[in-house]
């Protein structure tokens, strides 16, 4: 059917329905960047009581939480989880969007990729098959639930969407700047992210990640790994 | 699956489905326990009760203007360099979406859980032609693997034993696996992830689609629905027209409630937002993306008598509460979807007449309402229904001549009266332990899985007559 009938079908039925009084959308911010940006505000004074319900509900739902003092602690750390996952190979977002180069992880005997931010047909390819065969995956997080435990991850350039779905295990860091509190915050920082999305977002995905992908299809027992990564650890840099 | 045919008549395949033992078990832990998990998550969440009237009336307000809001979505995903196709019925869903496998030389597509796709057709006719469909979301591969179709909206396998489970995945793996859901989880990991890789095609449904943005947002817990938006060169969501919303800001709301609703978990595993294919710069995603707007006969109910069930989120928590989908389940519905919810959709998909039997099938009790995110008035609507279906003739002869005779008795005083003596005089053989449990012709069917009371030694009619 063509879009102008379609709609017209529909145009008519709402024409002639009912209307119930006093309902309403939900409000929006009037001026979403502003808005996002007094958000921010906010969490630079409340980030720590963030950082505890983050890390009561990150547990919860069967994250691994770790902190670190400053972003030199992080390549360790990374290290050491690979080691505890008998991990040999890593693949990881690029160091301009993760805020820190792994490469020097190869002296460690980790095969490691990172990934490209210009890619062409071979380079997909490429990253593709390092992907799937890495063991870790490590990406930052863009914002930070606390209510739910969550890590909120843009896509984009140099930052794959599949690192941390792929690989068995993905560890995500973070700092305080990314933690906000509620789903409502969230929901400001979605808006002013589209207020001008071309500019704000070089991907055309955004996943919410709450804990290992999980199932109960087979007699409603919980079963970690299904399609997604079996482990989620979270590495906190306590320096801002 | 010959007991949950169509042919067989609605109280058959109930009988059939009362007389698994293994289903009326599994029926009951997985009820039981959606139950309690949906309970726990909202006793500790106070503003559940206001984001619940908020989601409701989003909905709402969503369907007074909805002409504008799938425009304004359309436009914003053709802005995104997606297509998005327009179909009034499934088949022209199905249809488009063949055209596309045709075009593009797709040979095997994987598939996100999608009640809409089921609802469709899909899996046949992609088989038919030539199309391999895989479904990846873990129940809904069991299911495939053994032809039948999901049991609960969410948890389309819980009446497959882990047994059965078993011989269906070892037969894939050309090895005999343990009856173990870790292993069988392992193993069927292995089987899909090389699906995902090789596959040309991700079909999806959504669970909301934001007009603001041109975002489709996919909620699931295994990660099959990011594997199916992220690796094949084409990704195709097909959604019903009542699942767009306004905005991010009403997104957040319905986020809130979807996953406790129907699992008890504050958010799913997984919340995906994609916005058309994949960016310049993005080293995955699929190069096209094509979004199906699906009418399907929603449009007829914008303003009909089963509006509200067009609020409705999928999340199944009416069937868990439900006392008749907690001892027949899914299947023995017939259609896509089972449950209170079930019935109302059926009759707006398929017409009343599908609903016949179905409006029947449930006692009112009002728990759907209850515990319905988006507190959709489903009693209700079931009664007018049952009205609907009794006046235009289509519900069976036997019960419009039962509730015509009825309504006869109620309307005469003293049709009345003389009903009470005569059935007083008549009972005595039908009465045990002080209830009718059998009686005889056209209300034998009433009294095979209920009791009546008998007429009282003196009616309340005669007391009060002494009273005076």
């Amino acid at each position: 059917m063509t879009r102008a009938t379609f709609l017209e079908r529909i145009r008519k039925e709402v024409a002639r329905a009912p209307v119930a009084a006093g309902v309403s959308t939900a409000p929006r911010p009037p001026h979403p960047e502003a808005a996002a940006e007094a958000v921010r505000r906010q969490m630079a004074e409340r980030w720590r009581e963030a950082l505890d319900s983050f890390v009561r509900e990150f547990e919860r739902v069967g994250g691994i939480f770790h902190r670190v003092a400053d972003l030199a602690g992080v390549r360790p750390k990374i290290l050491e989880i690979a080691r505890g996952h008998e991990a040999t190979a890593l693949v990881a977002w690029d160091p301009a969007s993760l805020g820190l180069d792994l490469a020097s992880l190869a002296s460690d005997g980790l095969a490691v990729t990172t990934a490209t931010s210009d890619p062409d047909g071979d380079a997909r390819r490429r990253h593709r098959e390092d992907s799937a065969r890495a063991q870790i995956g490590v990406t930052g997080a863009d914002f930070v639930l606390a209510e739910t435990g969550t890590l909120i991850l843009l896509s984009g350039r140099g930052r794959s969407r599949v690192t941390s779905l792929l690989p068995d295990t993905h560890v995500a860091v973070f700092d305080r700047s990314r933690l906000v509190e509620s789903l409502a915050q969230v929901g400001v920082l979605l808006e002013a992210l589209h207020v001008d999305p071309a500019r704000s977002m070089s991907g055309a995905m955004i996943n919410f990640i709450t804990g290992p992908s999980r199932t109960a299809d087979i007699e409603l027992t919980l079963t970690r790994g299904v399609h997604g990564p079996k482990t989620v650890h979270a590495i906190f840099v306590e320096a801002p | 699956m010959s007991e949950t045919s169509l042919q067989t008549p609605f109280p058959k395949r109930a009988a059939a489905a009362l007389d698994d033992r293994f289903l009326q078990q599994a029926l009951t832990i997985a009820t039981t326990k959606f139950v309690d998990m949906r309970r726990e998550a909202f006793s500790g969440f106070p503003q559940g009760e206001a984001l619940r009237d908020q989601a409701r009336a989003i909905k709402e307000a969503t369907l007074q203007k909805l002409d504008l809001y799938l425009e304004q979505l359309a436009d914003n995903v053709e802005r995104l360099g997606g297509h998005v196709h327009w179909a009034a019925t499934g088949e022209e869903a199905r249809e488009t979406i063949l055209a596309l496998c045709r075009d593009r030389g797709v040979r095997m597509a994987v598939k996100s859980k999608s009640m809409a796709t089921e609802e469709i057709d899909l899996n046949e006719a992609l088989e038919r032609a030539g199309v391999t469909p895989v479904e990846t979301d873990l129940g809904e591969y069991i299911i495939q693997l053994a032809h039948e179709k999901p049991s609960h909206i969410i948890a389309p396998a819980i009446h497959k034993t882990k047994g059965q489970v078993a011989e269906l995945i070892s037969a894939v793996a050309r090895r005999p696996l343990p009856a173990d859901p870790e292993a069988l989880t392992a193993a069927a990991r292995v089987q899909l992830r090389q699906k995902f890789l090789e596959a040309d095609m991700g079909i999806t449904g959504a669970n909301f689609a934001v007009a603001d943005t041109g975002t489709v947002v996919l909620v699931t817990n295994e990660g099959n629905g990011r594997m199916v938006t992220s690796l094949p060169r084409i990704h195709v969501a097909v959604m019903g027209i009542e699942k767009v919303i306004p905005s991010m800001s009403d997104l957040v709301v319905f986020l809130a409630i979807l996953a406790r609703s129907a699992t008890g978990q504050k958010l799913s595993s997984y919340t995906t937002l994609v916005r058309g294919p994949r960016q310049p710069g993005e080293l995955e995603g699929p190069e096209e993306f094509h979004l199906i707007l699906l009418d399907g006969g929603r449009s007829r109910q914008i303003a009909g008598a089963l509006r509200e069930a067009l609020y409705c989120l999928r999340c199944g928590a009416c069937l868990n509460v439900c006392p008749v989908y907690r001892q027949i389940g899914g299947h023995a519905y017939g259609y896509t979807y089972p449950g209170p919810i079930g019935i109302l959709l059926t009759a707006m998909l398929k017409g009343d007449a599908s609903v016949k039997d179905l409006a029947h099938a449930s006692s009112l009790c009002g728990a759907c309402k209850d515990v319905c995110p988006v507190r959709i008035d489903i009693p209700r609507m079931l009664i007018e229904l049952r009205e609907h279906v009794g006046r235009e003739g289509i519900a069976p002869r036997s019960e419009r001549a039962v509730f015509g005779t009825l309504r006869r008795l109620l309307l005469s005083s003293p049709a009345f009266r003389f009903a009470t003596v005569a059935g007083r005089a008549l009972q005595g053989p039908f009465a045990r332990q002080g209830r009718l449990q059998k009686l005889p012709f056209l209300l034998s069917r009433w009294t095979r899985f209920r009791d009546l009371p008998p007429v009282a030694a003196r009616t309340f009619h005669e007391r009060w007559k002494d009273l005076k």
